[in-house]
């Protein structure tokens, strides 16, 4: 048994290394379903190098992640955030970094341990698998399925989970309030997040995430969806916006009246673990937001606009879809924290009213808006389809 | 349907007198809160709201110059105080150096935690007026309540932007503000002779006040056995 597992595993090995040395001409995503489709150890190793490919580009979008949102912030509100670590404070995010890894990990007293050191990793495993369906660039997916939309709706309900779990076992009630208010907020809008998501699957016909982006060759969802899809990016704003748990929905964590909200308990590489947890479910959930709305990782174009079209091509094919979806991506954190510095936090009765009375009716009604559309046949560019 | 409150009269609403600034009477902006308005109006509004804010805050992103942090230690030279912060008490000399506390010692009185003790000649030999000796200020007791520059009658005193002020030794917190021993600006003009009115200025030092805390002499302050002053 044991021999058969150590054959698998270094015949996955080997052909993961043949690949990348001795034919780099195989495209990132061949290897990937051949990995897959190498039997289950194949498939368990390659998934773990993926995940762990993963996570450390969480803990550097992190990094990097805060030191922006600081930054941003400072300007909003007339200050200049970090100066002193690093030309313009940029190294401040490693040094915060560097500090939370020394500090004591504190257990509350009579909390419950286990479940108290589980929280912060499920938490953080919960984006990270999250992340891994996350297409940056042509191929570039660490798993392609074919219910990719499934699966995001039934990860993005995962991350609630951690969040109950360091709030019930902290045993502290600004932690249990804050805990469940974030489970009911969360499990709230993950409803019209969803169904935001769903007008999009209307238009493309596909539940596969690569092929929601090969749809939109001919033009973004937000442009040919007649106005429905536009409806639906802003509900996706929206519920996004709850589902972080930032302002003006970071009840969670509201300061004025729960000190930290669930992480009250939190510190050190714990603390740490579900602020990249955060930082980096921002980013996963602007850049589903590029996938499903503004084409991914596809260059900028005008319909019939040759000339136009042509410059944004101009990028070589390597930098191309790291370009666009970067700075798709930028574009909309940016917003995300435009609205997390302007506005004041809801009351948690407003914000629950806000789901269930008026999101969740027009969320139903431009789906069943949307599915009109697609029997119809009324997108622009008729041709796409 | 809004209904606009009519402005309240002056009886209804006294103005408020600030000295330079005065309050002004404004009708209460309309509130959405309990009123009867129509969904089109809410939400006209609330969008109305969400932008104006979100175009508020992005026009402060978009201006660098609106930042108001002074990155102090670096612009040291050029930093710049605002005038109602409340630093070192400072007694305000004019360009020829005089001062105008003629020692009334109302700010002594007034002081809530004694950090003022005032030690006057009786009778200056010149203009034959009271005159200052010393004008000593504890900032070590000091809260910067400001009600020495309030009860002034003369306008003599005021807080200086001046923040830093940290010291090794707290005996050194005892400043003399006074930089001479005599009479008023006012009292030296009315001496004919100029040469009089130049002996009545006594030179004082920085630190000239009695420090209670025992300890030996240090540079540039006299021995701490200096006996308290009797004139209070």
């Amino acid at each position: 048994m044991a021999d058969a597992l150590l054959n698998q595993l270094s015949l996955t090995l080997s052909v993961h290394t043949s690949d990348v040395f001795v034919a780099p001409a195989m495209s990132l995503a061949d290897r990937a379903s051949r990995a897959l489709e190498s039997g289950v150890w194949g498939a368990v190793l390659y998934i773990v190098i993926g995940l762990v490919a993963v996570l450390t580009a969480v803990s550097v979008l992190g990094l990097v992640m805060s030191y922006i949102e600081r930054k941003v912030a400072g300007h909003f509100q007339c200050r200049l955030g970090p100066m002193r670590v690093g030309p313009h404070g940029v190294l401040q995010s490693l040094a915060d970094g560097i500090k939370l890894l020394f500090k004591e990990g504190i257990e509350p007293g009579h909390g419950d341990k286990v479940i108290f050191i589980g929280a912060p990793i499920f938490s953080i495993t919960a984006t990270i698998l999250l992340l891994a369906i996350v297409p940056l660039a042509p191929g570039i997916q660490v798993v392609d399925m074919n219910v990719g939309v499934v699966y995001i709706a039934a990860v993005s309900g995962l991350g609630v989970m951690g969040i109950l779990m360091g709030g019930w076992s902290s045993n502290n009630k600004w932690s249990l309030l804050g805990a469940m208010r974030a489970g009911a907020q969360m499990i709230s809008y993950e409803v019209s997040l969803t169904i935001a998501l769903l007008v999009v699957v209307l238009f493309s016909g596909t539940l596969k995430v690569s092929e929601i982006i090969e749809s939109q060759q001919q033009g973004w969802w937000i442009w040919r969806g007649h106005g429905v899809a536009i409806v639906a990016f802003c509900l996706y704003v929206i519920a996004s916006t709850a589902e972080l748990n930032r302002t003006p929905f970071d009840l969670p964590e509201g300061e004025s009246e729960l000190t930290g909200g669930y992480h009250t308990e939190y510190s050190g590489l714990r603390f740490s673990f579900f602020f990249l947890a955060e930082f980096a479910n921002l980013f996963v959930f602007s850049a589903l937001a590029v996938t499903f709305f503004f084409g991914g990782w596809l260059p900028f174009h005008v319909g019939n606009y040759e000339g136009f079209n042509s410059v944004m091509d101009l990028l070589p094919p390597v930098i191309s879809p790291m370009f666009w979806f970067g700075s798709k991506c930028a574009t909309l954190i940016f917003i995300l924290m435009w609205f997390r510095w302007t506005f004041p936090r809801l009351r948690m009765d407003q914000l629950m009213r806000l789901e269930w009375k008026v999101l969740l009716p027009i969320g139903f009604a431009n789906l069943i808006l949307a599915a009109t559309v697609v029997l119809t046949g009324l997108y622009f560019f008729p041709s796409a389809t | 349907m809004t209904t606009t409150t009519p402005v309240p009269t002056e009886t209804e609403c006294p103005p408020i007198d600030f000295g330079e600034l005065k309050s002004e009477c404004v009708a209460p902006r309309p509130s959405i809160m309990g009123q009867k308005r129509g969904l089109r109006s809410i939400l006209w509004l609330s969008f109305k709201g969400i932008v104006r804010g979100l175009l508020t805050t992005l026009s402060y992103f978009r201006r660098p110059s609106t930042v108001v942090t002074q990155q102090y230690p670096e612009n040291r030279e050029t930093l710049e105080m605002f005038e109602r912060y409340r630093g070192r008490l400072s007694l305000i000399h004019n360009e020829e150096g005089e001062h105008g506390c003629t020692a009334c010692q109302i700010c002594e009185r007034l002081c809530p935690n004694a950090s003022i003790i005032i030690t006057k000649d009786k009778k200056n030999e010149a203009t034959g007026k009271p005159a200052l000796d010393q004008f000593i200020w504890r900032q070590d007791t000091c809260t910067f309540c400001n009600i020495c520059v309030l009860v002034c009658p003369f306008d003599t005193l005021e807080m200086t932007g001046d923040f830093e002020s940290s010291v090794y030794d707290r005996r050194l917190l005892v400043f003399n503000l006074n930089e001479y021993a005599g009479p008023t600006a006012g009292q030296l003009d009315k001496l004919e002779d100029d040469e009089l009115a130049k002996a009545q200025m006594k030179p004082m030092k920085k630190y000239q006040g009695p420090v209670p805390m025992c300890g030996g002499e240090m540079d540039g302050i006299p021995k701490l056995d200096v006996e308290k002053p009797t004139d209070v």
